[in-house]
């Protein structure tokens, strides 16, 4: 039998259809976006586009984006870390102490937060890697370690800064450009290198990326200090945001992460279909959500429980579910 | 027995199945064969009710039949044994024997064990396999033993349909056996049997009519007296294809150059393992599957560190100490498992091409360009022949054959000099099978060095300029290249 016109034809809207599916994955956290976006501006009657609001939001989405930016190289070889919200706290205490108790320079206590949280990832990867616990059990340890030194620090009282000697930090326009800065860099190294493609690679199969030669160990350490370097360099801009160290430092953000991670679309346990504009999408479709729910009158408490929620539904909608045991049995 | 009508069934744009028609009558046993992706499983699977058709239909004993699982279809009498399905780990034989099916021995809530193991005795007994005892742990049992159990499990309702799905590759001989006659017990019975093989020769000595498929059309259904390999062949492949596809030279010649020296290797069942490959040399390595060979391999390319001894690089005197070194000095590793091991399923053609070449592609600041990807690549797909709409094509929608060509391609677009391939053959069809033989052969003849691991006998005599034969862990024998080797006399070595 040769192919028909008929074949033909039925193979033709068979590709089509694939084309199609593949278009709508990249197209619908693009819409999210701009549906949420439009969607809160309507409900606040235009408050969302307030000059205030606006900056609020930049600043908001500051820290969630460059993070993100760093997670993505974690989640595309299928890591995760939950500590780097207490992190983030502690590099902010460390800085705030250096601030306040010493006559040290600035860029010495910028440097010591970045040390921080460059440390404390690294070791969570590092550990992960050459004791071979999962880095689940290991981020959750580091995350109590972090939320133990945070409360010793501000045991006796919360630690303030001055904020008008900070105010520089504060300006957008620096912030545009660190942000800018770092997803740039991110973007180079995520699609354009051998990094990248490696965390991706082992996100896929990572036993094909150690026999094709990728040294997956230093790999899987190189993503976390890549996060923890920008978790530090979101650490000391909140830090001179809010002025001053307290228990909620930082807290939140590995949570903030993950819903951005989903929201973007980026797969949650890596791989190839891994794009670092997914977790752009996502940390500013999540920024723009909860300034937006707050702006409709949602009470700020509350804002996390509808987050928790909203990750559980795109979740149950977009994880992919079929292994790749499954797939053999049914491509066979 | 069984009427299929214009069954229909695609994987997103793939097309496995196109308007399928097939009649099955009592007594016979059917052969289906096909290239990989030709979509034999497939529609094994379906009929089973593994997997649903898109659109056609069924009709079993005059009656329509729709299965909605597999338990519903073994119900109908339809069982299947499976490619790959595997059983269950951490309970016992007979729990394995009637999973799905533990109702029927369910009074208030307790299920009587004793029935089960009783049931399951007697059903080993009935296939032959009555020294597997139903209480053992089914992790104790052996690969075969387990590929027995299924085999009791798909005779549990008694079926009047048995559908075989390539089990026997992963039988020896006494399970082949225990299946053998099984089939002729079923034929005996009036009862229908459903085979599909990539072994020809097997598929003549017990098929009545052969039913080929290629890319989801029926091409042609072969009576006893039209059955030939060769004819089988030509219909799977759809053009003629030469008797022969092994190398037609017995010049066993290579240079004295050593390439690749591994030293009183110690690891797993290896037992302090010397071995020399030299430039321009295509050396095979035999055995049973669990002699060594396989471990042999993995050492060689670096995966396991030896517990004594080493394998060094001559050329640079390097030690392989991981497959990070191997690759940086031109090694490459094709595993047997290809879908566990040697790709990225999920990822597409040119990711997994470029993978162990980014050194090779970058530039200032590590860059790597989506044109040098797309370039070696393509040239990969070119010279390989790999059949896909283009490099951006995820590997899962690939057929066997094409995803070992994919494997193939990773190595050559490196330019490898030193070339581990561990069973490169296993589970691909012949048209895929001679062209790989052919790329070994050219190979060999740019001078570059070849292991070549396998477990199949005239791979090794037809391919290999020497033979080592493992048992056990040790070198059993070596032969150099002849037309006078047989199957029979390396057997004799290694078991």
């Amino acid at each position: 039998m040769r192919a028909t016109a008929e074949t033909i034809d039925i193979q033709e809207i068979l590709n089509r259809k694939a084309r199609r599916k593949d278009l709508l994955r990249n197209i619908i956290p693009f819409s999210g976006l701009v549906f949420i976006f439009v969607f809160f501006t309507v409900v606040t009657q235009g408050k969302m586009l307030s000059s205030s609001n606006l900056t609020n939001l930049i600043s908001q989405c500051f820290s969630v984006t460059i993070v993100a930016a760093g997670a993505s190289f974690v989640y595309a070889h299928g890591g995760m870390d939950f500590s780097i919200g207490p992190s983030c706290g502690v590099a902010q205490l460390v800085a705030a102490l250096i601030i306040t108790r010493s006559d040290l320079p600035i860029w010495l206590a910028i440097a010591a937060c970045i040390l921080v949280t460059v440390v404390t990832s690294t070791m969570v990867g590092a550990t992960s890697a050459y004791l071979r616990v999962p880095v689940f059990v290991v981020s959750l340890c580091m995350r109590a370690i972090c939320s133990g030194i945070l409360t010793v620090g501000i045991a006796e009282s919360d630690i303030a800064i001055d904020y008008a000697r900070f105010s520089g930090f504060n300006s957008e326009v620096l912030k545009a450009v660190v942000l800018l800065v770092v997803i740039g860099v991110s973007y180079y190294l995520f699609e354009y290198t051998s990094l990248g493609k490696y965390e991706k690679a082992m996100g896929g199969n990572v036993v094909t990326a150690f026999q094709a030669g990728v040294v997956v160990k230093r790999t899987q350490i190189a993503a976390y200090t890549l996060m923890g370097l920008c978790v530090g360099i979101a650490g000391f801009f909140q830090l001179t945001r809010t002025a001053g160290v307290t228990g909620g430092s930082g807290s939140g953000l590995e949570f903030d992460i993950m819903v951005a991670i989903v929201l973007g679309g980026f797969p949650m346990m890596g791989g190839s279909a891994a794009r670092l504009r997914s977790v752009i999408i996502g940390a500013l479709t999540i920024t723009i959500l909860s300034n937006g729910l707050v702006l409709w009158g949602l009470d700020y408490l509350l804002v996390n429980g509808v987050k928790g929620l909203l990750f559980l539904i795109i979740v149950a909608i977009t994880y992919d579910r079929t292994n790749q045991n499954q797939m053999n049995f049914t491509s066979a | 027995m069984l009427t299929v009508k214009k069954i229909s069934k695609a994987f997103g744009p793939t097309r496995a199945l196109i308007d399928v028609d097939m009649e099955i009558r009592r007594g016979e046993i059917r052969g289906l064969i096909g290239e990989n992706g030709s979509g034999k499983s497939t529609l094994a699977s379906i009929i089973a009710g593994a997997q649903f058709a898109d659109s056609g239909s069924f009709e079993l004993k005059g009656k329509p039949y729709a299965p909605r699982n597999m338990v519903g279809a073994q119900n109908h009498g339809v069982s299947m044994i499976i490619q790959e399905m595997g059983t269950i780990p951490g309970i016992t034989v007979a729990a394995n024997i009637f999973t799905g099916r533990l109702e029927e021995f369910t009074r208030f809530g307790f299920i009587n064990m004793k029935a089960i193991n009783r049931r399951a005795a007697e059903l080993l007994q009935e296939i032959g396999a009555g020294d597997i005892h139903p209480e053992t742990l089914i992790n104790r049992l052996n690969f075969e033993e387990r590929k027995i159990v299924e085999i009791a499990r798909a005779m549990v309702a008694n079926p009047d349909l048995l559908i075989v799905d390539e089990t026997t590759t992963a039988l020896a001989q006494r399970g082949r056996e225990l299946l053998y006659r099984l089939i002729r017990r079923l034929h005996e019975e009036n009862k229908s049997v459903l085979f599909i093989s990539h072994d020809l020769h097997e598929l003549m000595s017990i098929c009545d009519t052969i039913t080929v498929l290629r890319d989801g059309i029926v091409i042609d259904t072969l009576e006893k007296e039209e059955i030939s390999v060769d004819r089988m062949r030509s219909l799977m492949v759809g053009r003629e294809l030469s008797g022969s596809y092994f190398r037609s030279d017995y010049d066993g010649s290579y240079s004295d150059e050593v390439v690749l020296e591994a030293k009183r290797v110690t690891s797993g069942i290896l037992e302090e393992f010397n071995l020399e490959l030299h430039k321009g040399e295509i050396l095979g390595v035999g055995g049973l599957s669990d002699c060594g060979m396989h471990e042999l391999g993995r050492v060689l390319f670096g995966i396991d560190k030896p517990i004594t001894g080493s394998v060094t690089l001559k050329k640079n005197n390097v030690q392989v100490k991981d497959p990070h070194v191997a690759t940086k000095n031109n090694m490459a590793y094709v595993s047997k498992e290809r879908d566990r091991e040697a790709i990225i399923l999920n990822a597409s053609i040119k990711e997994n091409v470029v993978l162990p070449s980014h050194r090779q592609l970058r530039k200032v600041l590590g860059l790597i360009t989506r044109r040098s990807e797309t370039n070696l690549t393509n040239k990969q797909i070119e010279t390989l022949r790999i059949k896909c709409r283009n490099g951006k094509q995820i590997c899962n929608e690939l057929s066997g054959g094409n995803k070992q060509k994919v494997v193939f391609a990773k190595w050559l677009g490196k330019e490898s000099d030193i070339l581990i391939l561990d069973c490169p053959t296993r589970g691909i069809d012949v048209g895929v099978k001679a062209a790989m033989y052919k790329l070994m052969t050219e190979l060999k003849a740019q001078g570059k060095s070849i292991v070549m691991i396998s477990e199949e006998l005239p791979e090794l005599i037809g391919m290999s300029d020497r033979i080592l034969l493992l048992k056990n862990g040790r070198l059993q024998a070596e032969l150099r290249r002849s037309p006078d080797i047989s199957e029979k006399q390396i057997i004799q070595y290694i078991i």
